[in-house]
């Protein structure tokens, strides 16, 4: 083995690929497709006459997501630093044309645009911020280190956090942007008391928050998000309402057991469950592969944020970590925002479990996102390893 | 650049996120074994549908076994929307297989639902068939529904039963217990919107079915008194009789008729008699515009709701314990023995009958106008001559009378196994002075049910024992094997045998020689007693036609009472009753003897 490598270095092979990163995806795809499929083809027969009907456009989407990481993980990330301004005017745009007839309006919320496929402009935003913040802080250089920088990089994303939330109607996509660039921000300002402060305040905001609406609040005069903290606290008093779908997912989650049902054997995914294919296909998970394959999963996620660990601590410049650790912050908050919601730990919100979800836009953004950082990988070179 | 603290950085959000997986794992681990289950079995819940299998209803027997309520096998058409494959063809099968209109099952089939019920109570042979055809979706689910044999025999003892296999009136309801059987079970795992999974096991506990219910009523008797009844209501033109024929010593009813009858099998359907509306007229007469309330005919669909309900009560009314009636004369056999067994009277008194008694201020009148003159107590008897009895009943006095009412049973109910039995309306004690002791002496203003007056005669001549009537015998189950027998109270020395004895002379006498000679049988010794009496109110020109006659008088075996209500032209008792109750032993008389030979 080692003969080989030395051999093949001699020729152009002498930077890093990521060969454990693209396995730990192509895992997680393949994994998803299965999931897919099992989850919806009971439903997907009845309503569409074919089984394969949700498999078949979610293939459809992660072939052509791949291709698309192919390609740019060919390409040098540094081409990319000159769309950065631009990435983030155009995904502002994409959100307001939510508003126009190009718009698209699914399971009562208005998230979609359609030009011969639906995309979601969230997801593009979530991209757009990644590359537009990691520009922008190695630009900003030192300066980030004083109150005004620190400021400026978290006042970038208000804009657009607000847009989704507020145009699009997606307050979890906005929660995960603007997290996104907090972590950026944590990462390349030295400071640590400033974050720690932050993060106890936010704490014991969202506790004072809980604790006011309890006290307050009873379901019928309860707006849409209080009501669902509500839901959250005791999903069984509001079964029927809000606490509907926590409660199937719940049931789905602790019926599997160790063990599980076994593949396929979910009750629960027979119309019980509403959205099982997609923010809930972990609880199917759950059911049918039990503790173990619920365990297998969180097990994969962490690899994979540890392979987006390894390629950030040694890429070859601050941009190309910044863009490793947007990718990471993305992923590792969606991963675990969506396992939380479905447990029940936090109230619930639509979060889809990357790579596993149903979901067209999210698997082709999310795989240009796992070409950028292959491509970052690209440049290490193999004896600074 | 890019510094150290990046990296540091970068491994403390990597530090933290996998701690936050942990966590989230620790949660996977509470719930998917500490809470798991109790989750498993709320999904289980959710996931299994329990539907149930009916019981066969027990039968009804009549006392030689011959059936009087059995059950068919019905089926219930419906179809499930998601598993059609060719709906056009179900929807033309439907259509021509079920008599239905198009727009009717088109619009069932199309209809997104778990199962749509297109019709039930469907004949097996048309189920069968639908099934033949074998086309998805569509299910064809057998069910028990009850069926009577005799169509109208009896229906107001039998009654039927509702949708849920349950009684509704008569036998039915009494002995529902042990009719209904106990419901089966099939577990099935469902999806969401209620369809069942091929696949899922299935869970199942068989129905068992219901008891024999076996009746003392002999279909023959029952028949042939029905016939007996509808002859003399139709060249009577009456609105109604009733026959009751019972076993004198213990009690069982033989034949419990109330024609005119209704179909059991289809109870819901008012008979004509039942089929009218009243509308108030105004005619002239003598130049004065009176107002009155003429029935005219008129079809179900006519009648308002409640009209509608109240006809079908009216329908199935048992007048023979469910309505009371002033007895009149039949009714003087309890005045003879409470006076013969008070010693104020005794068979060779003489009287004297001018044709009315005078008591206080008002003058009671003999039906013989011109009076009985001098007779003796069973020639009184035999002539039914109001104004002796009117003084037998003084000689009682109000309060010894009123014992003897309360110990002859009249005051209770006769505790016969059908519901809705009737109360007597009787005077209070204390409100009884003498103008109301003479009229209650001869049958008149106080009432009580045909079957109460039927018992008490019967306890009179049965040596003083009053049995509790009944129809119900014992239960058995389908092989026959007797599960149980049931018990009924007797009450003993009411009377005297010395005042029995005397009374089923007398009562022989009635009809050897008296006012009930049409009830004469040659060869057979049969006692009885007659009566007429007005409806209230008084003077409607309505009467009330009565004969109770019990044979063989000596020893009495078989008591029997028929009631003609309303009867046109002659309306007398022992002219019109007698005679029915004479045919109706000419026949059964020699049919029971021969039952107790075997």
């Amino acid at each position: 083995m080692a003969g080989t490598k030395r051999r093949e270095r001699q020729g152009q092979s002498e930077y890093f690929f990521d060969y454990s990163l693209l396995f730990i995806v192509l895992f997680l795809l393949g994994f998803g497709l299965i999931m897919i499929y099992s989850v919806s083809s009971y439903e997907a027969n009845l309503e569409y006459g074919d089984a394969a009907y949700y498999l078949k456009k979610q293939l459809f989407s992660t072939v052509l997501g791949l291709i698309t990481m192919t390609v740019v993980a060919m390409i040098p990330y540094h081409f990319w630093e000159r769309f950065a301004t631009l990435g983030y005017v155009v995904s502002a745009i994409l959100i307001l044309l939510v508003m126009t007839p190009l718009g698209r309006e699914s399971h009562g919320a208005r998230r979609w645009l359609y030009v011969g496929i639906s995309v979601q402009p969230a997801e593009i935003a979530k991209l757009g911020m990644i590359l537009f913040l990691a520009s922008f802080i190695c630009k900003m250089g030192r300066s980030i280190r004083t109150l005004k920088g620190f400021l400026a990089v978290l006042a970038i994303p208000v804009p657009i956090c607000l847009m989704v939330w507020k145009i699009t109607d997606n307050m979890s996509s906005a929660i995960i942007i603007f997290g996104i660039a907090a972590l950026m921000l944590f990462v390349s300002s030295p400071d640590y008391k400033k974050f720690v402060a932050i993060a106890v305040a936010g704490v014991a905001g969202v506790a004072a928050l809980v604790f006011y609406i309890v006290q307050t609040a009873d379901m019928e005069s309860s707006s849409f998000r209080f009501a669902r903290v509500l839901a959250w606290l005791d999903p069984e008093a509001y079964a029927s309402g809000k606490g509907f779908q926590t409660l199937q997912a719940l049931y789905a989650i602790g019926s599997g057991g160790v063990f599980g049902k076994g593949l396929g054997e979910s009750m629960q995914k027979l119309g019980f469950l509403p959205e099982a294919q997609n923010d809930m296909i972990f609880s199917i998970i759950c059911e049918e592969l039990g503790l173990f394959g619920a365990f297998a999963i969180i097990v994969m996620f962490i690899l994979l944020i540890w392979r987006f660990m390894v390629i950030a601590n040694n890429a070859k410049d601050l941009f190309g970590a910044l863009l490793v650790v947007g990718v990471m912050g993305h992923i590792s908050i969606q991963v675990i925002l969506n396992i939380a919601v479905v447990t029940n730990t936090i109230p619930n919100t639509g979060i889809s479990l990357p790579f596993i979800s149903y979901g067209g836009s999210s698997v082709m953004f999310l795989l240009i996102e796992i070409g950028l950082v292959l491509s970052v990988a690209r440049g290490i070179r193999l004896k600074d390893l | 650049m890019y510094k150290t603290f990046h990296r540091k950085k970068i491994v403390v959000i990597f530090l933290v996120c996998t701690a936050m997986f942990l966590g989230l794992a620790a949660r996977l681990v509470y719930l998917m074994i500490g809470q798991s289950e109790y989750y498993t079995e709320k999904a289980e819940d959710l996931h299994e549908r329990e539907r149930s299998i009916k019981a066969a209803r027990g039968r009804i027997l009549d006392r030689n076994g011959v059936v009087l309520a059995d059950n068919r096998t019905v089926c219930t058409v419906s179809v499930i929307h998601s598993q059609l494959t060719e709906p056009e063809k179900v929807v033309e099968m439907l259509c021509s297989e079920l008599n239905l209109e198009e727009e009717y099952v088109q619009k069932r089939v199309d209809k997104y639902s778990a199962i749509e019920r297109i019709k039930s109570n469907v004949d097996k042979e048309t189920g069968d068939k639908i099934r033949a055809y074998d086309l998805d979706g569509v299910k064809v689910d057998e069910d028990y529904k009850r069926y009577y044999p005799y169509d109208s025999l009896a229906s107001k003892v039998l009654g039927f039963t509702g949708s849920d296999n349950q009684g509704i009136v008569g036998l039915e309801v009494i002995y529902d217990k042990y009719l209904e059987g106990t419901e089966g079970t099939i577990l099935t795992l469902t999806d969401a919107k209620g369809v069942e999974l091929a696949e899922g096991g299935e869970g199942r506990v068989e129905p068992i079915s219901g008891n024999d219910l076996n009746i003392s009523m002999d279909v023959n008797i029952q028949t042939y008194a029905t016939q007996l009844a509808e002859q003399v209501m139709e060249t009577k033109q009456a609105d109604g009789v009733s026959i009751l024929v019972m076993r004198v010593k213990d009690g069982e009813l033989l034949a419990m008729v109330n024609v005119p009858e209704f179909n059991l099998n289809d109870p819901y359907t008012l008979t004509d008699t039942w089929l009218y509306r009243e509308v108030e007229t105004e005619t002239q007469e003598y130049g004065e515009t009176v107002k009155s309330i003429v029935k005219v005919p008129a079809t179900q669909e006519e009648l308002t709701e409640k009209e509608y309900q109240d006809r079908l009560n009216g329908m199935w009314r048992n007048g023979t314990i469910n309505d009371t009636y002033e007895p009149g004369s039949t009714f003087k056999i309890v005045t003879a023995a409470a006076g013969l067994e008070e010693g104020v009277v005794t068979t060779k008194d003489s009287f004297s009958c001018p044709g009315y008694v005078i008591v206080e201020d008002r003058k009671i009148r003999c039906h013989k106008v011109g009076g009985h003159g001098a007779e003796n107590f069973v020639q009184a008897t035999m002539n039914s001559c109001n104004p002796v009895f009117v003084t037998v009943g003084l000689r009682i006095g109000a309060d010894r009378f009123y014992d003897y009412f309360e110990q002859f049973g009249l005051l209770g109910k006769t505790g016969v196994d059908l519901p809705g039995e009737a109360a007597t309306i009787m005077h209070k004690r204390e409100a009884i002075g003498m103008v109301e002791l003479a009229t209650v002496s001869f049958g008149q203003s106080f009432q009580i049910t045909p079957l109460q007056l039927m018992v008490t005669a019967a306890s009179i001549v049965n040596d003083g024992t009053r049995v509790t009537p009944h129809f119900g015998v014992k239960v058995t189950d389908e092989e026959g094997n007797t599960v149980e027998v049931f018990q009924y109270e007797q009450k003993e020395n009411i009377v005297s045998e010395e005042t029995s004895a005397t009374m089923r002379y007398m009562l022989e006498q009635v009809v050897e020689n008296g006012g009930g000679k049409n009830a004469y049988i040659e060869g057979y010794r049969i006692g009885g007693k007659t009566a007429t009496s007005q409806t209230l109110p008084r003077g409607s020109g309505k009467y009330i036609a009565s004969f109770l006659g019990f044979a063989p008088a000596d020893d009495p075996e078989v008591i029997a009472i028929c009631i003609i209500n309303n009867p046109q032209g002659t309306y007398y008792g022992g002219q019109i009753a007698a005679p029915v109750v004479r045919q109706l032993f000419e026949n059964i008389l020699s049919y029971l003897e021969k039952i107790n030979y075997n």
